[in-house]
């Protein structure tokens, strides 16, 4: 029966899911590190390196995350840097996690009016406290909405992993699987579990949208 | 550049080699995107409209759906068509099913795009169609909805440059675009590092020259009032 095979199976799915979710916060820390810093970057008073910061973000964005995972796991190891699956979609994910997150903070940034910057700027201000105490304070609440979806997506995409060989939730509803032919079923648990994981935060992210649309 | 046992002589032949298939392959990439946006874009308006509809068990539907399409990862969706369903006795083929997961997805994010299309057009728009003689039927055909359009079309854009991206997973099960192209190539010839830079280069061009034009025929929509 089918639901036995469910339930069998859940223990071994919920150890995939274990990993999911580690590897989406760690994947997350990561990439909203490095994004927050690249996004800033991008306004430096040197035209040309917030230019070439600017063009490197959109060109990696451009790029499907599945091929990116598939140039770092496949492509890398003929330059002689060879890592293993984990290490690799970590990096994968990571470098999109980061390029994304880059574009939601220059949402955020470009929304503050300019008389804002110019103002911090005439009080003698520097760049980096005038972005630091002025800019990004204010721009944060902008970026929460689109930055939470953005993290739903990458914890729905932590399961391209699975395809070069990373256990975690879809690996896990693979092999089971394989052992169990049930493929409707465990594909259906697997997905409600995810369902469980991300519903909440759309559910945050649509909150924190129509705060912003009130008038603070 | 010598170097120790890892050294890789970069091959450009290889490159040249392949090109002709990623281009094929971005051929294939192009029409399945347009193909499946087309009819994402015509079941998210239908989805859309119905949750204008007051009253009844269509809202609360429409919006089980939008969830539980946005909140589930594509390639899980992609594998309940292609694994999932032939054990309830529906058998697709690579393509169908690929298209089927690519249209129900992107339909859910087009959906909510149009709902919010529709409720962000002013409700004295409506009251003044009806009001010069139109009927509900034509005030939304010929007021409401070209407004919404318009405001939509952004992110509509955007969940198009999305579909074109994501439409690299039904690579996983045997449907031929580009990204089918390119893991076929490499894993014959190990040119690995070559054909996926080109691969990732053709995705580049691809995205660049969609978002370019949306750009253009935003703006052109902007103008024409």
């Amino acid at each position: 029966m089918s639901a036995r095979v469910v339930l069998e199976s859940l223990p071994y799915l919920l150890r995939g899911t274990l990993v999911t979710v580690g590897l989406s916060l760690a994947v997350i820390a990561v990439g909203t590190a490095l994004g927050l810093v690249l996004g800033v970057l991008r306004f430096v008073p040197w035209r040309r390196v917030g230019t070439a910061i600017g063009w490197a973000v959109e060109l990696v964005r451009a790029v499907p995350l599945l091929l990116l995972m598939f140039f770092i796991f496949f492509g890398l190891p003929a330059l002689g840097i060879r890592l293993p699956t984990f290490p690799a979609a970590v990096l994968a994910m990571s470098l999109w996690m980061t390029v994304n997150t880059a574009e939601v903070v220059r949402g955020g940034i470009q929304s503050i009016p300019a008389g804002q910057f110019e103002a911090a700027r005439s009080l003698g201000l520097g760049w980096l406290p005038t972005m630091r105490h002025v800019i990004v304070p204010q721009a944060v609440r902008r970026m929460i909405p689109p930055f939470v979806g953005l993290c739903t997506i990458l914890i729905k995409d932590t399961s391209l992993a699975a395809i070069i060989g990373v256990f975690e939730l879809t690996r896990a509803a693979q092999e089971t699987i394989e052992r169990t032919l049930r493929s409707f079923e465990i594909y259906m648990v697997a997905a409600a579990i995810y369902f469980l994981i991300c519903f909440p935060l759309t559910q945050l992210a649509r909150r924190a949208e129509a705060r912003l649309q009130r008038p603070s | 550049m010598t170097g120790g046992p890892t050294a890789y002589s970069f091959e450009w032949s290889a490159i040249w080699r392949g090109l002709p298939y990623l281009l094929q392959g971005a051929g294939l990439t192009i029409i399945i995107s347009a193909l499946a946006m087309v009819l994402a874009v015509a079941l998210g308006l239908v989805l859309a409209a119905l949750t204008q509809l007051r009253g009844g068990v269509a809202r609360p539907l429409v919006r089980a759906y939008v969830e539980v399409f946005r909140n589930t990862p594509l390639l899980i969706q992609i594998f309940i068509v292609y694994f999932g369903l032939p054990q309830l006795g529906l058998r697709l083929s690579p393509f169908a099913s690929g298209l089927v997961a690519l249209v129900v997805y992107a339909a859910a994010y087009n959906a909510e795009i149009f709902r919010a299309g529709l409720e962000a057009v002013p409700k004295g728009q409506h009251e003044a169609a009806r009001s010069i003689g139109l009927s509900a039927w034509q005030a939304m055909r010929f007021v409401i909805v070209p407004q919404a359009i318009r405001i939509a079309f952004p992110a509509l854009g955007n969940n198009l440059v999305s579909l074109v991206k994501n439409s690299s997973l039904v690579s996983t099960i045997g449907m031929v675009e580009l990204m089918f192209v390119a893991n076929d190539i490499s894993f014959n010839n190990f040119r690995t590092f070559e054909i996926y830079g080109t691969t990732a280069g053709l995705y580049i061009l691809l995205v660049m020259l969609l978002t370019r034009a949306l750009h253009l025929a935003e703006r052109r929509m902007a103008r024409v009032r």
